[in-house]
């Protein structure tokens, strides 16, 4: 056991360390039982703290929740999974649970998407080429995933993987932008802010892109932009999605 | 004694929290609203101190109560408490939302930073003085001060610990144990057993 590692549990019940550091120690971690137990401890202890700052919510939040959960379908429990495969690839441990879940639900985007593309023939090897790009990255043994709500509505995935420099961005249940509008990704890191491009507009209720050369970026942003995009982004994010490292 | 009693009041309020969200992941909708009841206030709460903005905090406490009904059947009782999985949920999704892009500026600033160090401030607090707040506070205050800007800083303020660090003027490796440390005579002073 790592001493310096381990000395990291507090920071890490505070979400107090950055996206590498928790990694790393998440990956330490799922192999240290006396770190588990105490980072168990120490999550009891921060509920507490967060306890504390109960504040008596307003009726329209119950409002606002009953009506999402009626539209929002359940995740089903986790199935034992195959231990053998996990004993011999001690590299998958990253990819959680609920990273696998991830991952099967962008498979099915993929599955969707291309059952729904038709029309121009560059439509249709534009989206294989895409769907192929995802696949491969679903199998990258580095392949990890994120998920965040978006502000105005849907959810925000990511599948990245650093060692291929790549990342597919799903988004969906997204709202229809404004006419002369359209939503724009952004590639956020220490070394500033790029466009990951404009993300396609359709009647899908999802919409996916696959992003290469990564670079030093750390978060995907999500802003809503005039028609044609902007060089950097001119609203406020509706979507800020950390990419795993 | 006091401390005995609302202990075991918790314990017994935390089995029925399970036992909710068990029926949760069934899919019922009354049992949903008997963990709303519980956790709304604290999700709320802790979404509010972090964030700060009362529009983003409920936008934050909307997501993360759809999402403890969504991801219910994932919730493992042998890993710890309904309402640490929910408040961990809760205060990483607050976190998130504080390190976007445009709340980078106005976080650096030491002016934010001493407002987040004030653990119970001016909010209004329309929830009454529970037994949770006097022993959190209580507790804090058996801090040294090093642990408790730390702890209060990270966990309430939202940031980084190599943040603390550059606010407090502290090495890393400092900040770094004194959370862990701080936090752990918390989790004692509040009888938490793991």
């Amino acid at each position: 056991m790592d001493p310096e590692v381990h000395s990291l549990t507090g920071a890490y019940v505070c979400d107090a360390l950055e996206p590498a550091e928790r990694d790393a120690f998440e990956h330490h971690l799922a192999r240290c039982a006396t770190c588990a137990a105490e980072v168990a401890e120490l999550r009891e202890t921060t509920a507490l703290l967060a306890a504390a700052t109960a504040q008596a919510p307003p009726a329209r939040l119950k409002t606002a929740v009953d009506a999402r959960i009626a539209v929002t379908r359940q995740i089903p429990p986790v199935v034992a999974p195959v231990p053998a495969r996990i004993a011999a690839r001690p590299r998958r441990r990253w990819f959680t649970a609920a990273g696998w879940g991830l991952a099967t639900g962008l498979a099915a985007v993929v599955a969707v998407l291309g059952v729904r593309v038709q029309d121009q023939q560059h439509q249709i090897d534009q989206s294989r080429q895409r769907d192929a790009g995802i696949s491969t990255l679903l199998s990258a043994p580095d392949a990890r995933t994120d998920s965040v709500a978006v502000r105005t509505g849907g959810t925000g995935m990511v599948l990245v993987s650093r060692s291929r420099d790549e990342a597919a961005i799903t988004i969906n249940g997204l709202s229809q932008p404004a006419p002369g509008r359209t939503y724009q990704l952004w590639m956020i890191g220490p070394s500033g802010i790029r466009s990951g491009g404009l993300l396609p507009t359709g009647t899908e209720a999802s919409n996916s892109v696959l992003a290469h050369g990564l670079g030093d970026a750390q978060t995907i942003g999500l802003t809503v932009e005039p028609a044609g995009g902007s060089a950097q982004p001119t609203t406020t994010p509706v979507m800020l999605l950390p990419m795993p490292a | 004694m006091l401390g005995r009693t609302g202990s075991k009041a918790a314990a017994e309020e935390s089995a029925t929290l399970e036992a909710h969200l068990h029926r949760v992941a069934l899919g019922d909708r009354e049992a949903f609203d008997a963990v709303y009841e519980q956790l709304a206030g604290p999700v709320l709460g802790v979404a509010l101190r972090v964030v700060r903005d009362p529009a983003q905090a409920e936008e934050v406490a909307q997501e993360v109560l759809v999402e403890i009904w969504r991801t219910a059947s994932r919730f493992d009782p042998t890993r710890g408490s309904a309402r640490a999985w929910a408040l961990t949920m809760a205060h990483a999704r607050a976190v998130d939302r504080v390190r976007s892009v445009d709340a980078a500026v106005r976080r650096e600033s030491r002016a934010a930073a001493l407002m987040a160090e004030m653990p119970f401030d001016q909010v209004a607090e329309a929830v009454e003085a529970s037994l949770d707040r006097q022993r959190v506070r209580r507790c804090l205050e058996g801090l040294t001060e090093l642990q408790r800007q730390s702890v209060t800083l990270a966990y309430y303020g939202g940031y980084t610990y190599s943040q603390v660090a550059r606010l407090l003027d502290t090495p890393l490796g400092t900040v770094k144990t004194r959370l862990r440390d701080g936090l752990a005579r918390l989790r004692d002073c509040l009888g938490v057993t793991g």
